[in-house]
């Protein structure tokens, strides 16, 4: 730890490296940092040297053994994929919320019955702030969840957004959390810092979204405009990469974009990213691989169970009748590992190129037990 | 009762400098004073104005330095006497009409009043205006204390009539705003009546050379004059161990000097009326018994180099001097003097040891400074709408986030280049500039310049000068913002009207001539918002950082100065002391050490923020920036 204003750790640490993924975690916390489109700026500095920014931030220094040993079981830790109580595909039962949703639907049902059965106050989501643009926002009717439905490509400051309900006189929040936003949210718990802290205990469900990488919001914006007009825009989706493209369906028709030229696109700091699955948090959920192919998975999803709290709410979820299950091919668990333990690999080259030193991965603690079983350190 | 228009001749009255002068202009019988404020001159036409009604003079406030000496000018060339007064800067902007009227001439008497701000103390720049009466060839007179101040203001009308010139009487604030006493004069009435002779036009085409020659001929008439001047002076031995040569406030420290040093029959000191054209024979009379000469001037070397210049053409004469001053680094060549200078250079010289404090006194003053004097900054009023915009402007450029950059401009809202605006100005030139400069800046993205450009200026500055510079990048489609600070006064030189008051200097209604209309008859977009809304008055900037061309943001909101002139009773804001997170993480006393308005006040006891209700305005700003919400409006 410097002597020098957190602010100017984390321009250093974070922001000039290129690693920040607008997770919000920083904002809404203090007011020397402020977020527009989809950066983080520091508006001033700050005078301390330690604060809850340095905390909370997914991309400074973390102790990952110590995130498992207060959120998991150690009996259901992977290395490849984290606490996994169990692997399932399912999608919402109402077939309305899966028209409205990316794929099979089961964040939208499994927030929608928390909310219904007050196992959390409010759902912390992603809403539109501007085209292309998301922004968090604090949901409370049950009925409005499907509002925010869907795959949003470009990152969501979402946790700038239960920073702000954390203030409120509320006991528990659900937040639907990319896997950074996840590691912030998990950062909370094991924080010295009382006031986050206090934000921790409102905690009461995280649910995870696999996640490959998001796109930079100007860019994207860029390319799509010439390609189509944006307001028309209806969904977007990637389907699995042997499709090697993107689709947009607007009001005037369909679009199909080579994965090539949105290469460009990406959000830098997503190259650096290890975490596929959303390994900290209570339940995550991705888009469902099926022998069937693209067109029946399309309409499920990948659920993995990670924490008691979550494998309760699956099963109420199944005994109240609103979550549907699809058996789980046997080679699924294995390919979801390969995948993920890719993603780990690739971004340890990464990270240790952005070092210049071979064995520092930055934020990562390059001696995890856990992640050493993936990769191959030089 | 008006002072400085009693007519009590023989009266003595304490009087600033700048009174002094005005005294002399009121004496003289000017009919017409014309000035631009600007630090230290304003005292000058601000006493004036006060006079004005009771005398049945004209004296205003015009919209920039050029037009008021050609207003004081037109009196000039009607038979009329005419007055002029400005700072350095004024002089700079007015050079391009005196340095015609040099040559066309005038009828009537025209004094043009020039105060320099030696270490440029309230200035953009640190200048020597003396130069200019050398490049137009032009009388100079250094009235060397206050009766002078006044007297040869006189002088100075009288020389000017009688050559058909304007005349400068030069001051420095060291003259300017020290007090001293001054016997009043009898006033002499104008009982002229204008009139413009058609048969003698004021022009210098075809041929200004011809004119030029005219002119060289009324210097050499204006040299007899200056050589017989009762206020050059000389006072100590015949032959002196060391002569000082002195002009202007430099006779202040000399005196001083030699009298500390009980020097007076070791020390010549000779302080000349003009240093242009400098009393040639004199001067030399006064070398050829010398063989040390200091040259004691504020200002560069001027006086110095004039006689040297002298002094080159009687060299076999006089024989080897030796010379000191500033261009040979006895003395600093920038900054203003002050007496222990001159003291410790003439102890130095003549071996004489000065009496000092003793140690231990001069080690207890340290302390004492040190304890109950605090380092600061300048700052801003409390509820003063710089404060706000400048927030607004870091805001904006954070979340812009591409590097952009502020083009700035004199007026209060210059101190924006100093923490009270978080180093949010860039550059700062002359009047105007910044809206210049921008222009030129808002042509580069040819170049690759990616960083958006934004310029401030005031609404006095905008009459002043910066219409030019918006109707060039209009013209030429240049992209910026221009942000005009419009709080209805030209607040830093002290509350003179400006074009868009709608009133007088003598406080009569006028009309106002709109600061947005103009704005818009250039072809600007304009908008308007409240500074003190913050949220409203980023969204505007940032939303203006990336479309092509000049566009105008005006941010309209009065000076928190003016309004409590005007007695509008202000509302209150309080700090919730249980809301107040103080020091913690979430806040770090951001509105003290970040915000840094003075009616906010940091109480270590309790570890909270509160409001200095003797400072506060109420302008409710504090309210928008606390992270706690724990700053709240309330009622008056």
């Amino acid at each position: 730890m410097t002597l020098e204003p957190t602010t100017l750790q984390l321009k250093k640490l974070v922001l000039d490296k290129g690693l920040c993924t607008q997770c919000g975690a920083c904002h809404n916390l203090c007011p020397h940092y402020l977020g527009h489109g989809d950066r983080t700026v520091v508006f001033h500095d700050c005078d301390k040297t330690s604060g809850a920014c340095y905390e909370v931030c997914p991309r400074t220094p973390t102790n990952l053994e110590a995130l498992r040993q207060v959120m998991f079981d150690p009996a259901d830790i992977t290395a490849e994929l984290g606490a996994l109580k169990g692997l399932y595909i399912t999608r919402a039962s109402d077939p309305s919320i899966r028209g409205k949703a990316q794929h099979g639907g089961t964040v939208s049902a499994l927030i929608q019955f928390a909310l219904k059965e007050g196992i959390i106050e409010k759902a912390v989501l992603a809403g539109e702030e501007e085209i292309l643009l998301p922004a968090g926002r604090g949901f409370s009717d049950p009925e409005r969840v499907v509002d925010a439905a869907g795959s949003r490509f470009v990152v969501s400051p979402t946790v700038a957004a239960f920073n702000e309900l954390a203030r409120e006189d509320i006991e528990t929040l659900g937040v639907v959390a990319t896997p950074c936003q996840a590691m912030a949210l998990a950062k909370m718990w094991i924080s010295e810092v009382s006031r986050i802290h206090e934000a921790s205990k409102k905690i009461g469900l995280v649910l995870g979204l696999f996640c490959g990488w998001a796109f930079n919001w100007k860019k994207l914006k860029n390319l799509l405009a010439e390609k189509l007009e944006l307001e028309t825009i209806t969904r977007m989706d990637i389907p699995p990469s042997r499709f090697h493209s993107m689709i947009v369906e607007t009001r005037d028709g369909r679009v199909e974009i080579s994965i090539d030229e949105l290469r460009d696109c990406v959000r830098p700091s997503c190259n650096y990213c290890f975490d596929m699955t959303a390994e900290f948090s209570d339940i995550s959920v991705g888009s469902a691989r099926l022998p069937s192919g693209w067109d029946e998975s399309r309409g499920w999803n990948h659920l993995i169970v990670r924490t008691e709290k979550g494998q309760k709410l699956l099963e109420m979820a199944r005994d109240a009748g609103c979550i549907e299950f699809h058996d789980v091919p046997e080679e699924n668990l294995d390919r979801l590992k390969t995948a993920a333990a890719g993603k780990k690999r690739e971004a340890a080259a990464r990270l240790a190129q952005k070092s210049g030193t071979p064995g520092d991965l930055l934020y990562v603690p390059a001696d995890d037990p856990l992640l050493r079983d993936c990769l191959t350190i030089p | 009762m008006n002072r400085l228009s009693e007519d009590n001749t023989g009266k003595t009255l304490l009087l600033m400098g700048n009174e002094a002068i005005a005294r002399g202009v009121i004496e003289s019988g000017a009919s017409v004073c014309a000035g631009y404020p600007g630090n230290p001159s304003s005292d000058i036409i601000d006493a004036l104005v006060k006079e004005s009604s009771e005398l049945g003079i004209h004296v205003e406030w015009f919209v920039n330095e050029k037009v008021a000496l050609e207003v004081a000018a037109s009196a000039a060339m009607v038979g009329l006497r005419g007055f002029a007064a400005m700072k350095q800067n004024g002089l700079n902007v007015a050079s391009d009409f005196l340095l015609n009227l040099n040559l066309s001439g005038i009828r009537g008497g025209l004094v043009l009043a020039v105060c320099d701000d030696p270490s440029g103390i309230s200035s953009t720049n640190e200048q020597d205006s003396r130069l200019f009466a050398r490049m137009g060839e032009l009388p100079l007179l250094e009235p060397s204390d206050f009766q002078e101040a006044k007297d040869m203001v006189k002088e100075a009308f009288d020389l000017s009539e009688t050559l058909g010139l304007p005349v400068i009487v030069h001051s420095v604030t060291r003259l300017s705003h020290a007090r001293g006493n001054v016997s009043l004069g009898s006033i002499r009435k104008s009982d002229k009546t204008p009139y413009f002779d058609r048969s003698k036009p004021f022009i210098n085409v075809p041929a200004p050379a011809r004119a030029h020659l005219r002119l060289k001929e009324k210097m050499v008439r204006c040299l007899e004059i200056i050589e017989k001047s009762p206020f050059n002076s000389y006072t100590g031995p015949e032959r002196p161990e060391l002569l000082i040569i002195t002009a202007g406030a430099g006779r202040f420290y000399c005196e001083e000097a030699i009298h500390n040093l009980a020097a007076e029959n070791r020390v010549g000191l000779l302080n000349v009326a003009s240093t242009f054209p400098l009393p040639r024979d004199l001067i030399l009379k006064r070398l050829a018994l010398a063989s040390t000469v200091l040259f004691v001037e504020e200002g560069g070397p001027f006086l110095e180099e004039g006689v040297k210049e002298i002094y080159a053409d009687h060299v076999s004469d006089l024989g080897v001097l030796k010379l000191l001053g500033k261009s040979t680094g006895e003395l600093p060549s920038t900054g203003e003097l002050n007496p222990d200078l001159i003291i410790d250079l003439l102890s130095q010289q003549l071996g004489i040891q000065r009496k000092k404090r003793p140690g231990e006194y001069q080690q207890g003053l340290s302390r004492a400074a040190s304890n109950l004097v605090p380092a600061r900054d300048l700052a801003f009023c409390a509820g003063c709408p710089h404060r706000a915009t400048y927030w607004a402007i870091k805001k904006a450029l954070a979340l812009d986030g591409r590097d952009g950059f502020v083009c700035g401009d004199i007026g209060c809202y210059g101190m924006g280049s100093g923490p009270a605006g978080w180093s949010q100005m860039d550059t700062m030139q002359a009047m105007g500039s910044g809206t210049g400069v921008a222009s030129g800046m808002g042509l580069l993205d040819s170049f690759g310049l990616k960083q958006p450009v934004i310029a401030v200026c005031g609404d006095s500055t905008f009459y002043h000068a910066a219409i030019p510079a918006l109707i060039n990048a209009r013209q030429h489609e240049s992209s910026f913002l221009l942000l005009i600070l419009d709080n209805s006064a030209t607040a830093m030189t002290g509350f003179q009207p400006h074009p868009g008051l709608g009133k007088t200097a003598t406080g009569k209604t006028a009309p106002a001539v709109g600061l947005e209309d103009l704005c818009r008859a250039i072809g600007c977009p304009v908008e308007t918002v409240d500074p003190y809304d913050i949220g409203k008055t980023t969204q505007s900037i940032l939303g203006n950082l990336e479309s092509p061309g000049v566009k105008v943001l005006v941010l309209k909101q009065t000076c928190a100065l003016v309004r409590a002139k005007q007695g509008l009773p202000p509302s209150k804001v309080k700090v919730d002391q249980k809301k107040c997170i103080g020091d913690s993480c979430g806040c770090s006393r951001f509105c003290t050490r970040v915000f840094k308005c003075p009616g906010l006040i940091w109480d270590a006891g309790t570890g909270t923020a509160r409001i200095d209700e003797a400072m506060c305005t109420g302008c409710g700003v504090c309210v928008q920036i606390c992270p706690e919400r724990a700053i709240v409006s309330e009622e008056a």
